[in-house]
């Protein structure tokens, strides 16, 4: 494998339903490491391109590639997260970490080690035993995404994983998710309707458009590293929210 | 205050059962009922207290076909149940001699029984398991077809199989409605004991007893009776309960329960 294979590879995807254009057919790639946002309103093919990534849905036409092997329609190749943390709430926190070894081949000593470790390391540490229905929204989310850290996919889907939490909560876990996400370098496909969320937490952000479903523009998000919530009011950060609500609202709008 | 300390929780309901036993003995004292009509609460717990060499074997009779009764049908309603989900023919097939099941008005059918099954215990057992499985079925099925779509989704993404899928997700969000049916089932499973006590009893049995009484018109022993009966309905009532919360702990606890063997185990 060379180093340019891209971690994912969608090549003129679509998907009709009923005679209905759900998604046109769409290209893109995501470099391994790289961290991109999909942003649209509702209707504009986010999750029905998200289902064709993780073999939820198969695509009428079109090839999905991930490290350069073909896996359209195939399910297992990912891991997924949805803004409901559909947590089970009879395991405990570690056996919901687990729970993806679980569900596949059975879950052994490593995984355990493994579940309780990034537990340990990304602040859930005091609630290793505790049943989901004792935690708050945002901790139930970091068990979410630790659950979906633990099936050892490089290539994560979050479809607005934080979209049912208080702002106040929503910066906190924006900053935790790219401190996990450095840390554990893997590649993160972002669904949100937060354009602030988008750009803070992105490299690229793909800019998507309802009737049909498509991706109508693609900008670099080209904010410095580690990033802080300071950026969020600087120059650039705003220069690039003005270019993401123009291609979403029209120049008028804004 | 705290409603949920275990102090509160035997507390309350001994008053509210306290204070239908205050109601009942007021009317009768204000009415000023004779006990040959209706007793008073003491008068039916003395006659209780009086027959209770008799009565207690008896109960333990009931007590074991409401047992083996309810065992039975709390495990074929389960079993249908977990059938009934898996392919919508079997759903189609069962569902309607499920309800019918039920129409069949229970008293009609304890005499047929009796010829089919003779005067022994079995009748008693098949009409506890007839009234049993059917909330056990119910309440299964619908545990069944509940589990998020979104949570069977992420089980799919995850590369699931289908049996982890069933034993993992499935089969472990039946287990609280399951014990809805339970605790519906505890409480009409003694009715059906009685009612085949009643057709079925040649020699003694708590309807037997409660029938010859009735017609000597010892009217305390009748009530008597009753409440020993009840008593046994709230008993199974209590024990379901007890058993929800032994095997459920994700309900009533913040954290997993540490037993020793598990330690091991893992």
């Amino acid at each position: 494998m060379t180093v340019d294979t891209p971690k994912l590879w969608v090549e003129g995807a679509h998907k009709t339903f009923e005679g209905r254009t759900a998604l046109a057919p769409s290209t893109l790639s995501l470099q391994p490491g790289e961290f991109v946002s999909l942003v649209g309103p509702s209707g504009c093919g986010k999750s029905t391109l998200f289902n064709l990534v993780s073999g939820l849905l198969r695509p009428d036409d079109g090839r999905i590639e991930i490290d350069g092997v073909d896996v359209t329609g195939q399910s297992g190749h990912v891991g997924y997260m949805l803004q409901k943390d559909l947590l089970v709430p009879w395991r405990s926190v570690v056996d919901n970490i687990t729970l993806g070894a679980a569900l596949t081949r059975g879950v052994t000593k490593a995984d355990r080690a493994q579940a309780i470790d990034f537990a340990r390391r990304y602040g859930l540490g005091d609630f290793l035993d505790h049943y989901p229905h004792a935690l708050s929204g945002g901790m139930r989310q970091r068990v979410a995404l630790m659950r979906t850290l633990a099936t050892n996919h490089d290539l994560l889907l979050l479809d607005e994983p934080f979209g049912a939490l208080d702002s106040q909560t929503r910066l906190e876990m924006q900053q935790w998710l790219l401190k996990v996400w450095a840390e554990t370098q893997r590649t993160v496909l972002f669904v949100t309707h937060d354009v602030d969320e988008s750009i803070f937490l992105s490299d690229r952000i793909l800019v998507m458009s309802p009737r049909p479903g498509r991706i109508v523009s693609e900008l670099v998000v080209n904010l410095p590293r580690p990033r802080t919530l300071q950026q969020m009011t600087e120059p650039d950060f705003i220069a690039v929210k003005r270019q993401i609500l123009d291609l979403l609202h029209g120049t008028a709008a804004v | 205050m705290n409603w949920r300390t275990p102090a509160r929780i035997f507390l309350i309901p001994v008053v509210s059962i306290l204070l239908v036993f205050l109601v009942w003995d007021l009317i009768i004292r204000i009415f000023n009922v004779e006990p040959f009509v209706a007793p008073s609460p003491g008068e039916a717990l003395g006659a209780l207290r009086d027959n209770w060499s008799i009565l207690w074997p008896l109960a333990i009779e009931t007590i074991r076909e409401t047992a083996y009764g309810f065992v039975l049908g709390a495990v074929l309603g389960f079993v249908l149940a977990v059938a009934m989900a898996q392919t919508r023919i079997v759903q189609g097939l069962v569902y309607p001699v499920l309800i019918t099941s039920q129409a069949v008005p229970i008293i009609a059918i304890a005499a047929p029984l009796v010829i089919l099954l003779g005067f022994g215990i079995w009748p008693k057992i098949v009409i506890v398991a007839w009234i049993v499985f059917f909330p056990v079925a119910v309440s299964v099925l619908g545990g069944l077809a509940n589990v998020d779509d979104d949570l069977l989704k992420l089980a799919h993404v995850m590369g699931g199989t289908r049996s982890r899928v069933f034993f993992k997700i499935r089969l472990p969000a039946t287990v609280s409605p399951l014990y809805s049916g339970l605790k519906i089932g505890a409480t009409y499973a003694v009715t059906g004991a009685i009612i085949g006590e009643l057709v079925a009893s040649t020699g003694s049995s708590l309807a037997g007893f409660q029938r010859t009484a009735n017609s000597s018109l010892d009217t305390p022993a009748v009530w008597g009776t009753t409440i020993l009966m009840t008593a046994i309905g709230i008993g199974w009532f209590l024990l379901v309960v007890a058993i929800e919360r032994l095997t459920t702990p994700w309900r009533t606890r913040s954290t997993v329960r540490r037993l020793p063997y598990r330690r091991h185990h893992d």
